[in-house]
């Protein structure tokens, strides 16, 4: 276990500080993630039977203020399923811009290096070369795990709203 | 002998002719008859005293043919006393070889440890004069110098004095390589002015003041760098330089005596604000553009944030409030109850349609700056590459040093508009995602609440 702690430490401190961005923007990203999942598996349940029961106990469902009132119930459900789905979206496409961040920083390293030793040294600027290829890996990794995510967690939302529009019948 | 007699004599003559005739000159006849008279007179008076000087210079003959004689003499002594004096030197010399043969004999294998002593007094004394521990004691090479030439020299012999103060002085560069000290010595400023400071010694390593300025020691000078080495490193020369005890972190560059190229490269390596700077009037326009994304990304926030909050309270209450975008669309039925549901429809989609624009101000531009800084930042970066290659065409790529650095630069303006472009991308989400909760409930739940609203009345 501390074997892996020291290597990963290694890692990043091969790959600079912005792989420390990444990591935060990865951590973020997958709490929301998480955090919906959670909002699927457990709490949507109840809610939908709730939005459910009350449609059903309108004693009538033709009229325009029925109409008017299913909309609003969807329209308050799809909010309740749409939440942070953009924020994660925007994180997935920030992870990419992150390496390429680290990718330039690394490159001033790798040039300043050059600019310092007359660029002999090839070892000195090695380290220039790994900071400014791991974050763009690093991005490229983390972005892929949220783009698969995101799209699960899109099309759980967009099936649940679509289950919960069928549900809410307008006649019997 | 006579003739140059003779001609000493002419030569006398005509300096008194020359005399006598500006003598005459100066006399400043009157009339031409005047003169005539003056020069009859000098005439008679020349030829008396002619007439005088030939009589002692006949006088004085006799007594030259003297003089030679003497001379003559004087010259044999002095050869003859010559030719004694180069007997000895030749039996002498003979001597001196024969006395060296004997020395030789005589220091037989303590030659060769002569000479590993020469050499190792001349490695020393090199070492010294770089060696960082000089400054504290200073003058140690002028004895090995010394030690030296009395070695060279071939009449001379070290006495055990001087070849036990080469083994302590060795000992010594050893010790004071391993220790750190505190020692007084004049420094020289980057202005110039020397004045006597405390210094710290680490080993061969560095030398730095108490305040944690890095100094360079160069040929028994001391003087403060000019430049410091940035962040971390001056704190930790003086958090060392003020220990009393224990543990204390402190880089050293082992890679020199005297400092070394590591702290030279730390040295040279630009600073975050030398960075920036480095952006040009590019990098100041992204930055400019950054801090006003920013600030507009705040403002909208905090505008959003009340609205939200506004509307968040008229959810609840069943009266229409105009403070908030939902209370002035609700309005529109409170004050027309009566109207037919088509109707009602409309005005409130064209209500909607009239806050709709209030709420979304300001992300456009968020969005457009999010996506214009990263190609400000190209921008800046191309141009900053033509500034390089530009100079290659001119001076040639013989320098790498030269292009790394102005590529270096260039790579900035990236690095801006990207620093740039990311907060403001996360900023437009999260000011968007507030916009977009108002204008849908706006937009999709109104009529619901006022159909609720309706279906109330009617039931009470």
């Amino acid at each position: 276990m501390g074997d892996l702690i020291e290597v990963l430490l290694g890692f990043m401190d091969k790959g600079g500080d912005v792989l420390w961005l990444i990591a935060a923007l990865l951590f973020v990203m997958w709490t929301l993630i998480f955090e919906r999942f959670w909002y699927f598996q457990m709490g949507w349940k109840k809610d939908v039977a709730q939005v459910i029961a009350k449609w059903e106990g309108r004693p009538e469902r033709k009229s325009w203020e029925a109409f008017q009132i299913r909309q609003m119930m969807i329209s308050q459900s799809r909010m309740q399923i749409n939440r942070n789905l953009p924020v994660i979206k925007t994180l997935v496409a920030l992870c990419p811009l992150l390496g390429l961040l680290g990718t330039v920083t690394g490159m001033i390293e790798v040039f300043n290096i050059m600019a310092v030793t007359g660029g002999g040294d090839a070892k000195s600027m090695a380290g220039g070369v790994q900071q400014a290829t791991i974050p763009t890996m690093a991005g490229m990794v983390a972005a892929l795990s949220g783009v698969f995510a995101n799209t699960y967690v899109t099309r759980i939302a967009q099936r649940e709203g679509e289950f919960l529009q069928d549900n809410l019948t307008t006649d019997h | 002998m006579s003739v140059k007699f003779v001609k000493a004599a002419a030569l006398a003559l005509t300096g008194v002719l020359s005399f006598s005739a500006s003598a005459v000159m100066a006399q400043e006849a009157k009339s031409l008859d005047e003169l005539l008279n003056y020069v009859k007179q000098g005439q008679v008076t020349e030829a008396k005293e002619n007439r005088a000087r030939e009589a002692k210079f006949s006088k004085d003959k006799a007594n030259q043919a003297a003089a030679l004689k003497r001379a003559e003499a004087e010259r044999a002594r002095q050869e003859q006393l010559s030719a004694e004096l180069e007997a000895k030197f030749e039996e002498n010399q003979l001597l001196i070889a024969a006395k060296q043969e004997q020395l030789q004999e005589r220091l037989g294998t303590l030659t060769e440890l002569f000479g590993h002593l020469t050499s190792a007094a001349g490695d020393l004394s090199s070492n010294l004069e770089v060696s960082l521990a000089s400054a504290q004691y200073p003058g140690r090479e002028v004895f090995l110098k010394d030690l030296i030439d009395k070695m060279s020299s071939s009449d001379q012999l070290p006495s055990i004095e001087e070849i036990e103060r080469v083994w302590f002085e060795l000992m010594r560069e050893i010790r004071e390589t391993g220790v750190v000290t505190k020692f007084d010595a004049e420094v020289a400023s980057p202005a110039g002015e020397r004045a006597p400071r405390e210094v710290l010694r680490v080993g061969a390593f560095n030398l730095v003041d108490t305040d944690g300025n890095y100094l360079s020691y160069d040929s028994g000078s001391l003087s403060e760098l000019p430049r410091q080495p940035s962040g971390p490193y001056t704190g930790w020369a003086a958090d060392l330089a003020n220990a009393t005890g224990g543990l204390n972190s402190f880089g050293i560059d082992p890679t020199g005596p005297t400092g070394g190229s590591f702290l030279a490269a730390i040295i040279d390596t630009p600073t975050l604000e030398e960075r920036w700077h480095q952006g040009g009037y590019v990098g100041y326009a992204i930055t400019a553009v950054g801090i006003f994304a920013f600030l507009l990304a705040i403002w909208r926030m905090i505008v959003l944030t009340a609205v939200g909050a506004k509307v968040n309270s008229q959810l609840k209450s069943d009266k229409a409030n105009d403070n908030n975008p939902l209370g002035r669309v609700l309005k529109i039925h409170e004050d027309n109850p009566t109207m037919d549901t088509e109707t009602l429809e409309l005005k409130l989609s064209e209500g909607v349609l009239k806050e709709t624009p209030k709420l979304e101000s300001g992300l456009t531009l968020l969005k457009i700056i999010a996506a214009v800084a990263p190609l400000m930042g190209l921008l800046g970066t191309v141009t900053g590459m033509i500034i390089t290659f530009q100079a290659i065409t001119i001076f040639g790529a013989g320098d790498p040093k030269a292009m790394a650095g102005g590529i270096s630069g260039a790579l900035i303006t990236t690095v801006l508009g990207l620093l740039v472009a990311i907060p403001t991308v996360l900023l437009h989400t999260v000011v968007n995602g507030r916009a977009q909760r108002i204008i849908h409930i706006l937009d999709e739940q109104t009529t619901g609440m006022i159909a609720e609203h309706t279906e109330a009345n009617l039931r009470s």
